[in-house]
């Protein structure tokens, strides 16, 4: 029966009551002089507010030091019916912070029998990134992540998408247009605030198919820079994962549609 | 006491008639198959009553209600500790039942110097397939029912067999859609409600012998001061997560 009376919704606390091990222990001498193991990250995602939400999008290459791993990872994971967690930093952790988090949210669903508010959804994964600072401090466990959200309860449509990106301390930020981050960010966050402040069709105005155009542009210039980035792969047919995040919820655009942007996005820049 | 076993079974068959006693006015629940998944429905007055446990599991009860809120909270927190650390695909209802409530139940039941929990529960399992659904009622002594399509709980036993048998006459199988669910429902939660008012000796009289129209004039009453609750595990619904409760305007449909 140990743990029933925990009636404050708190899957944390209720995972510590059962023993499971939150944190990785470390030996002395690693945590003295740090890893000298090659740890898989790198990454770009990226997240724009468009007229009908949120679109999230990232690369699908995880490295280890020089080395491509793998061609096929999924960096922007589904948290509720309205939130995602785009990951970039050690894919082990971003994945268990992920899987916690989703977790979190149900559990606090089913045992108070309401949805977590906006702001108890920000301080969870706040936590969950501080929890892990002895991790990042030793430069193997760092996590970034971009979070974006809809907000039912917000005044109209166009504010109901929300991006925020954290800081390895577990400090949020609301990004009002757009937020990127990994190593191929660096490459593309000065064209994302052109975009928004001199575009044509400002980012917040565009439709879903003009910011999967912009989005998968994005991607395939961060890839033209950084070698951690993957780019679309045509003979293997492996596309970024791309979301968007509406008052009807959580929706992946499919390969198919992807392609045809793909096809819009060269078409334009070979014209 | 326990090495003077008249005097245990005494205690034990007084303690059996204080909750049912304390029971036999519960609203009844009624839990249904239909074509799109499984519902559960009764008539409250306040007080929810019919609660997700997880992904594909859904819950109801009749009890006193700090009963009822410990025990969804011990299967609600066994089932999310265990589709964290293993995967959300092990919860099923077979372990949360056997291994976690019922013998919680028997125990509390038998232990004559604690406090035994006054419920009934009954629980719902969606599965991959129509044929794998489950409904689970478990007795406040620890003992399991299964069913497969459709199932009740009520205060007493004579109330149950009285709602069973009406649902035996009136239903045609799963094939049907939510709205004939809720109909079929809500007039088998009118028999038992019926029953409930009866004196005991009348209750376990075969002959229920009420008609439509007296049914829909007991849901109709029960409205009054009451509310119609009904949750739903929709195979139709986006993501893993299947429960949902039906919002007023989709009741509405089914109402006489």
């Amino acid at each position: 029966m140990q743990g029933f009376m925990n009636h404050k919704g708190d899957f944390l606390n209720l995972l510590k009551q059962k023993n499971y091990p939150l944190k990785i222990e470390l030996p002395s001498e690693t945590r003295q002089h740090g890893a000298d193991i090659e740890i898989a990250h790198s990454t770009t995602v990226v997240a724009v507010r468009y007229r009908d939400g949120v679109m999230i999008a990232g690369d699908r290459r995880a490295t280890a030091g020089t080395s491509v791993i793998y061609d096929r990872a999924e960096k922007v994971l589904q948290i509720d019916r309205h939130s995602v967690l785009a990951i970039s930093g050690s894919p082990a952790i971003a994945y268990e912070i992920a899987r916690i988090l989703e977790h979190s949210f149900q559990y606090f669903r089913r045992s108070q029998l309401q949805e977590l508010s906006l702001e108890g959804k920000l301080r969870m994964l706040s936590r969950l990134i501080r929890e892990n600072l002895p991790m990042a401090l030793q430069g193997i466990g760092g996590v970034i992540p971009i979070f974006a959200l809809y907000d039912l309860n917000a005044a109209d449509d166009k504010n109901g998408g929300k991006i925020f990106f954290y800081d390895a301390l577990g400090a949020h930020f609301e990004n009002v247009n757009f937020a990127t981050t990994g190593s191929g960010s660096i490459w593309i966050r000065g064209v994302l605030r052109y975009l928004s402040r001199f575009g044509d069709t400002p980012l917040q105005e565009m439709d879903a198919r003009q910011a999967t155009v912009t989005i998968l542009r994005l991607l395939d210039t961060a890839s033209e820079y950084d070698a951690a980035t993957s780019g679309y792969n045509a003979r293997a047919q492996i596309f970024p994962n791309v979301k968007t995040v509406t008052r009807t919820g959580v929706e992946d655009i499919a390969d198919d549609e992807l392609e045809q942007c793909y096809a819009e996005a060269q078409s334009d820049a070979e014209g | 006491m326990r090495d003077e076993p008249y005097r245990w079974i005494e205690a034990i068959q007084d303690r059996r008639d204080y909750i049912e006693d304390q029971l036999r006015v519960g609203s009844p629940v009624v839990g249904l198959a239909y074509d799109e998944g499984m519902v559960l429905l009764t008539i409250g007055r306040g007080q929810r009553k019919i609660f997700e446990v997880h992904d594909r599991i859904a819950l109801s009860a009749i009890g006193h209600p700090a009963d009822i809120e410990r025990l969804r909270m011990l299967v609600t927190d066994t089932a999310s500790v265990q589709g964290f650390q293993n995967a959300t695909e092990d919860v099923n209802l077979h372990r949360l039942t056997n291994f976690v409530l019922a013998h919680t139940f028997k125990q509390a039941f038998e232990s004559i110097v604690g406090e035994a929990y006054i419920i009934k529960m009954l629980l719902a399992e969606l599965g991959s397939t129509g044929d794998k659904n489950r409904f689970t009622c478990i007795n406040y002594d620890g003992n399991v029912r299964t069913d497969t399509t459709s199932t009740v709980i009520g205060g007493t036993e004579a109330i149950e067999t009285g709602m069973q048998n009406y649902l035996a006459t009136a239903s045609t199988g799963i094939d049907r859609d939510l709205t004939a669910a809720l109909q079929l429902g809500l007039e088998t939660w009118a028999v038992g409600k019926e029953l409930s008012s009866r004196e005991p000796e009348e209750a376990e009289s075969e002959e229920t012998q009420i008609d439509t129209t007296q049914m829909h004039e007991i849901i109709n009453v029960a409205r009054e001061d009451g509310e119609v609750e009904a949750g739903v595990l929709e195979t139709t619904q986006r993501g893993a997560s299947k429960f949902r409760l039906l919002t007023s305007q989709e009741i509405e449909t089914a109402l006489p």
